[in-house]
């Protein structure tokens, strides 16, 4: 346990040792909101407007939301796993007295500490620009669910991140075109963080939620809302428990299938 | 006329080389297109539903609000097209690379600028310019319309190219480009919708400092009829004026640069 505080601890030094960057990083974050933020407020400019279910406060308290969700489950480290098998720099953890995906779970939890710390400077910071009209949640149940739905969100992000990252195993040249295609494109557009899930029809919607990317943003701030209760929540919560059941379990079978494969290119 | 033939050969020399580099890897290639045409098809399905629900949006109807955002998607993609070279620009001055390019008997800036023009980029650009015909017909614009349209597509495109020289420029100076570039491209997405949704101070700024409004939004309201004759002239002489600053940065940019590493 020790050795994984001190790798917490390092990780948070580094973060600070390339401040501009980190910094740039959060200004990044923070334009990202405007669009959403700018689009529904003129949407919902009429405050007694209720449609796809939000009223003007639901649906700012929803881009707010998006801000401090999105710095705890999208901060990660672990996509630069894939540049590690592809380099064969995979060799020097492998030869450590470490687990290597516990080492970068944990490098994951110290980025996500300090973007949460950033984020919430942001959102106070926002809230006096901007005065939004913020839903406060106050039954302790669904404050519990929303903690343990973003606990689930966390896992499943940084198990796909994993799985991605174990595609150089077998196909080296395409590490940053799989991130690129499912944690900067799909992942993005999908989990909600432009716009909740329920404004499109049906029939899309039920495709959408078949897939792991609504739980990491879209359904842990419903949950926040209150707009998912009752069994539709303890549903919404199996679901995706089972969503990072299915894929630790793919990806223990995928990394050990990798490591028969690896041949430490470039060492 | 012998010196933009001998530039224009250079730039298909080059474009061809870095088409080559792209087609060598098949499968990341499609991974980017697919991507890319992902992206952009749920924001057009998102807005379709938005304004199904809604109606309009600030007064505009669907389908102009759908052809201020395919507009922004031409000027983003064709710039991005034409100077992808720029993402790669931090390495060659880390190490000194540049140094090859300033002993050569060409332009600099048009080599860092130009020198290496995306396939992907390029392949979405005909379907791209389909579906602003289309949209663009819709609207049933005056013949006046669409020239200043186009005027000011050109002049966005002009904004846009003084923006990546002065990132560039940036970047030799400070030795910063990645988050600079990003962050330019952050705010140039703001401009997927009408500018006039934000509220001050923002609109101010997407105005008048990092001019997304006169870029993105205002080719758009001259097809709809909403450009004033002042706009336009203001609009065309700040694309002229960023223009002259982005390359007068450039040559100042260019006497701090050190040669480390080299």
């Amino acid at each position: 346990m020790r050795k994984y505080l001190t790798i917490f601890r390092i990780s948070i030094e580094e973060e600070f040792a390339y401040r501009l960057n980190f910094i740039l990083w959060r200004v990044r974050n923070v334009l990202q909101i405007f669009l959403t933020y700018f689009l529904w407020s003129t949407v919902y400019s009429d405050s007694t407007r209720e449609i796809f279910g939000y009223n003007r406060t639901k649906i700012l308290t929803y881009v707010f939301g998006i801000m401090v969700v999105r710095a705890l489950v999208f901060s990660a480290r672990a996509m630069d796993v894939s540049n590690d098998v592809a380099n064969g720099d995979l060799s020097n953890y492998l030869l450590k007295p470490i687990k290597y995906i516990k080492y970068w779970f944990t490098r994951d939890l110290a980025s996500k500490t300090l973007n949460l710390i950033f984020s919430i400077f942001e959102f106070l910071l926002l809230f006096i620009i901007l005065k939004p009209p913020l839903f406060l949640q106050t039954n302790l149940f669904l404050l519990l669910a929303f903690i343990l739905s973003i606990v689930l969100a966390i896992l499943i992000y940084f198990l796909i991140l994993f799985l991605l990252s174990s595609i150089p195993f077998w196909v080296p040249e395409i590490g940053w075109g799989s991130h690129f295609l499912v944690t900067v494109v799909i992942a993005e557009s999908l989990s909600g963080s432009l716009f909740p899930i329920n404004i499109l029809p049906q029939l899309l919607q039920s495709i959408v939620m078949t897939t792991p990317f609504p739980y990491l943003i879209y359904f842990p701030v419903e949950v926040y809302l209150g707009n998912i209760t009752s069994w539709a929540l303890v549903g919404g919560l199996i679901v995706a428990a089972a969503w990072v059941g299915i894929l630790w379990f793919t990806l223990n079978i995928v990394w050990q299938k990798g490591l028969k494969v690896y041949q430490s290119i470039g060492r | 006329m012998k010196k933009v033939k001998k530039y224009f050969k250079i730039w298909w020399m080059m474009s061809v080389n870095s088409f080559s580099v792209v087609l060598g890897q098949k499968l990341a290639l499609t991974m980017f297109l697919i991507g890319k045409i992902f992206r952009f098809t749920f924001f057009f399905l998102f807005l379709f539903f938005l304004l199904k629900g809604t109606g309009n949006l600030l007064g505009y109807s669907a389908n102009q609000i759908i052809f201020f955002y395919l507009t922004f998607n031409i000027i983003d993609v064709v710039t991005q097209f034409l100077f992808r070279q720029v993402y790669s620009f931090r390495p060659m001055i880390i190490n000194g690379d540049f140094d090859l390019v300033l002993v050569k008997p060409i332009n600099s800036l048009f080599r860092v600028l130009l020198g290496g023009a995306d396939i992907v980029d390029l392949i979405t650009i005909p379907p791209l310019f389909v579906l602003v015909i289309y949209y663009g017909s819709t609207l049933l614009p005056s013949l006046s319309g669409i020239v200043v349209y186009l005027v000011l597509l050109f002049n966005g495109f002009l904004i846009a190219t003084a923006f990546y020289i002065a990132i560039l420029s940036f970047a030799i100076v400070t030795l910063e480009v990645d988050h600079a570039v990003m962050i330019y491209r952050d705010l140039t997405n703001l401009g997927k919708l009408p500018v006039d949704i934000y509220k001050k101070p923002l609109r101010g700024i997407l105005t008048y400092i990092i001019p997304v409004g006169v870029m993105m939004t205002l080719p758009g309201k001259a097809i709809v009829g909403l450009a004033t004759t002042g706009g336009i002239v203001v609009a065309i002489l700040l694309g002229i004026l960023m223009m002259y600053l982005s390359l007068k940065f450039w040559n100042f940019a260019l006497t701090k640069y050190t040669s480390a590493s080299s």
